[in-house]
């Protein structure tokens, strides 16, 4: 996804400047300029690349590193705030009635995910429906028609009409009761004149609460055109970012950020309608910070998952892959985590537990994780067969025997619960995914960075 | 396409002109100096040279590797265009590149071809630095924007009929749309065609691909949603054989380049089908990305010529320079609207031309 290269590149150049206490010049361009590749190959737009790595500059050369702070931290600090100021938070987007209208270039996948985002409010608890006014590409009628049957959602069109503006108007009111409506409109680019009137009529008879500029992820520098007329037509509120699943880094959706001064609403990662998220500025700041170098860490879950299984034959990390994810895997998964070696070396390495990060713990975090985990191995034991093998039927009665029977505090018994619920979901994302080894899943790990990442879930963080 | 570009292009010219009429200034004036002193003289072309090269050494002593040259040069009444005169223009030109989305590999080698056309070219106080700065310019962009053209026309008119043409790409770049737009293109040429709807995945594809036939009058073979892709494109050919239809258009599902799984089947449509020509289709608002699906999908299935669409939603176009370049298969169509007349034949030449014309 974005800047995927960004953190082994800068923590190349940022690397030899351990040991300094102050940067030179010369270091800065180095780092700027590392910064300015990543970016243009990202498709970030070449103005924005220039402003932000003219500040990065700036700011690296002209402010002091704090006291205690090493020159290294003290750029990848500023780095990281400028980066962290030109992402933005993820587009708010509250659980209530609301209309939002989906516009974007042709082919960008406005209809799958109009689908798509039906499919999530739906999940969430409401009722949305989807409004196709798409007349003009032959197939957008059926193609919304089956996307939104397959997400389960209310769908109107109207494929023998001709005015999507009629349509616009006719489906709010057949769609009356539902929560959320989401309008589809025809793909169009900044240049088609009549196009843009046309969408600019369907934004007065809908009234959108949001409006949404949906992006393939490849886009290139036309990014800022496009974003810059359809936020002059019909004002944009957030952007989708689609088709990620590629090898495109989305870059071109930053600049479209910046342009509209709006921020980043879903991500688009597949072709079904399940294959949608909310964008998590987190799991993206953290790859950007943590730089965690995968590489090793993948070889190290490796070879303690080896060494774990050597211990306990009958269990294959593969498991974890299909079936249920029981307290029994995770305490295994424990296991493994020891066997790599000291907790903070580890944690240095997984993406958003390194870097900068690390440094602002206090000392004794490390010692504070180990002593979790063996805590958490001491109410494990305390726990039935039954309980290990389903810990979602845990009720508040065994949580207070367990916590009687294992000397700890019924909170920590919570607390491990919701670590297994939190981890459990981040391998479900994880499953399916075919060969379900160890590096795809690290791989999906940084790309996805949600849920707290399989293994950075162990943390108290 | 490519408006910002042929500004910047405009600019560099200008940027290098300068810095070079600077130099020449400066040279004439040293000349005419060391003229006077030595009072000239065909002998002296040896000696001369040294004495202003030394008086250059001073403003300018980071030009040691060039020195004999140089001088050379300057008892010819030439100068020389010298590594540090272009490093402000080739930045802003890589910069230009980029912004025209140019990949970034791409661009590091354009300039590259421009920096060894141009470093030590010579040229005499009365030639126009322009001149030999479009030259390379002209160069270097044709050597990677024209590779391997060939006369679509043509080679689809000698074939042995049916001619069987496959469309890949990414979703949502247009292979269905250039596949009608090509249908009437080559009903315009006196041409018959029959439609493939190979994409038995994606919903509304069937519809979509119908609507166009019935709009073109064209026949159109599918399967059913979920069917074989091979199958039906197969089976188009053997109807075309049959009806003695000259080409047949077959699509394909749009497929991310990273989906393994769907990549095999594009080989596999490759082996059974075993089509006369298979057309890569991206979009022309594609950035960097371009070069890795133009690559991959070169690899799945050989592409023999690429068509870029949405050529009209974009003033940059460097997809076209990257995608020509990576796979070394040319650019042969361009998609400028949402019409069934907007197709154009891409000629390098006059985009080259076109970008280096002067107009400013």
């Amino acid at each position: 996804m974005v800047l995927d290269d960004l953190g082994t590149s800068l923590r190349d150049s940022l690397g030899k400047l351990s040991g300094q206490s102050r940067v030179t010049e010369e270091d800065v361009e180095e780092i700027v300029k590392e910064i300015q590749r990543s970016l243009l190959q990202a498709d970030v737009e070449v103005g924005l690349v220039m402003e932000l790595s003219d500040s990065i500059k700036e700011r690296a050369l002209e402010e002091d590193a704090p006291g205690g702070t090493s020159a290294r931290d003290h750029v990848l600090s500023i780095v990281y705030e400028e980066m962290v100021a030109l992402v933005g938070e993820s587009m708010e987007l509250p659980l209530e009635e609301q209309t939002i209208l989906l516009a974007g270039l042709q082919g960008s996948g406005k209809t799958t995910t109009s689908a798509k985002m039906a499919w999530w409010f739906a999940k969430k608890g409401l009722r949305p429906a989807v409004i196709q006014t798409d007349t003009f590409r032959p197939g957008a009628y059926e193609q919304a028609e089956e996307m939104t049957a397959r997400a389960e959602v209310d769908f109107y069109g109207d494929p023998d009409a001709e005015d999507p503006v009629e349509i616009a108007r006719e489906g709010l009111e057949a769609t009356s009761d539902a929560d959320v409506h989401i309008v589809d409109t025809a793909g169009r680019h900044a240049l088609e004149d009549d196009l843009i009137d046309e969408i600019e009529q369907i934004e007065g008879v809908v009234e959108p609460d949001r409006s949404l500029l949906v992006l393939d992820a490849a886009i290139g520098q036309g990014a800022k055109d496009q974003a810059s007329q359809f936020e002059e037509s019909i004002g944009i509120d957030g952007v989708v970012i689609t088709k990620l699943d590629g090898t495109a880094k989305g870059g071109g959706a930053l600049t479209a950020v910046d342009e509209t001064g709006s921020a980043i609403a879903f991500l688009g990662t597949g072709e079904e309608v399940r294959d949608i998220e909310r964008f998590e500025p987190s799991g993206f700041i953290s790859r950007l910070l943590g730089m965690g170098d995968l590489k090793q860490l993948t070889e190290r879950v490796e070879r303690a998952m080896e060494e774990t299984q050597e211990e306990d034959e009958d269990w294959d990390p593969e498991d974890m892959m299909k079936g249920e994810f029981t307290l029994k895997d995770m305490r295994r998964q424990m296991q493994a985590m020891n066997n790599m070696g000291p907790l903070d070396q580890v944690m240095d390495m997984i993406p958003g537990m390194g870097g900068g990060l690390m440094d602002e713990l206090p000392d004794d975090a490390m010692d504070v994780t180990q002593d979790r985990m063996r805590s958490f191995e001491v109410i494990m034991d305390s726990m039935t067969e039954n309980e290990l093998e389903n810990p979602r039927s845990i009720g508040a009665s065994q949580v207070e025997r367990i916590a009687r029977g294992s000397g700890k505090d019924e909170e920590t018994v919570r607390e491990l619960l919701e670590q297994h619920k939190m981890m459990s979901q981040t391998l479900k994302q994880f499953q399916g995914m075919g060969q379900g080894n160890m590096e795809r899943m690290m791989k999906k790990m940084q790309e996805g960075g949600g849920g707290g990442g399989g293994m950075g879930g162990m943390g108290p963080f | 396409m490519f408006d910002s570009l042929k500004d910047k292009l405009g600019s560099f010219r200008s940027d290098v002109e300068e810095t070079t009429e600077e130099k020449a200034e400066e040279a004439e004036a040293d000349a005419e100096a060391e003229a006077d002193a030595e009072g000239g003289g065909a002998e002296s072309a040896d000696a001369e040279p040294e004495a202003s090269a030394e008086s250059e050494t001073s403003e300018d002593d980071s030009s040691s590797g060039g020195f004999a040259q140089k001088a050379k040069s300057f008892a010819k009444g030439e100068i020389v265009i010298e590594e540090q005169d272009l490093e402000d223009p080739l930045w802003e030109l890589e910069m230009a590149l980029l912004e025209s989305d140019v990949e970034v590999s791409v661009a590091d080698e354009i300039l590259e071809n421009i920096r060894k056309d141009l470093v030590g070219a010579t040229r005499s106080f009365s030639d126009e630095t322009a001149d030999v700065v479009e030259q390379a310019l002209h160069d270097s962009l044709l050597k990677v924007i024209s590779v391997g053209q060939f006369d679509f026309d043509q080679r689809i008119a000698e074939a042995d009929k049916p001619v069987t043409i496959i469309f890949t790409g990414v979703n949502g770049v247009g292979k269905t749309t250039t596949i009608a737009k090509l249908a009437k293109y080559l009903e315009d040429r006196g041409l018959s065609t029959v439609l493939a709807n190979g994409d038995t995945y994606r919903a509304g594809a069937n519809e979509q691909i119908q609507e166009h036939a019935e709009n073109l009058d064209k026949r159109v073979i599918t399967h059913e949603q979920g069917g074989d892709p091979a199958a039906v494109i197969y089976d188009a050919v053997e109807y075309a054989d049959s009806n003695d239809i000259d080409v047949v258009l077959g699509d394909t599902a749009g497929r991310l380049h990273t989906d393994e799984g769907l990549m095999d089947q594009l080989e596999k449509i490759g082996r059974v089908v075993g089509p006369d020509m298979t057309l890569f289709v991206d979009e022309a608002v594609a950035g960097q990305d371009a070069v890795q699906r133009a690559k991959q999908f070169n690899d799945a299935a050989e592409i023999d010529g690429a068509v870029l669409t949405k050529a009209d939603a974009d003033s940059q176009g460097g997809a076209a320079i990257s995608i020509a370049h990576v796979t070394g298969k040319p650019i042969l169509f361009l998609g400028v609207g949402q019409g069934y007349d907007d197709l154009e034949q891409f000629d390098p030449e006059e985009l080259v031309g076109r970008l280096l014309g002067d107009e400013s």
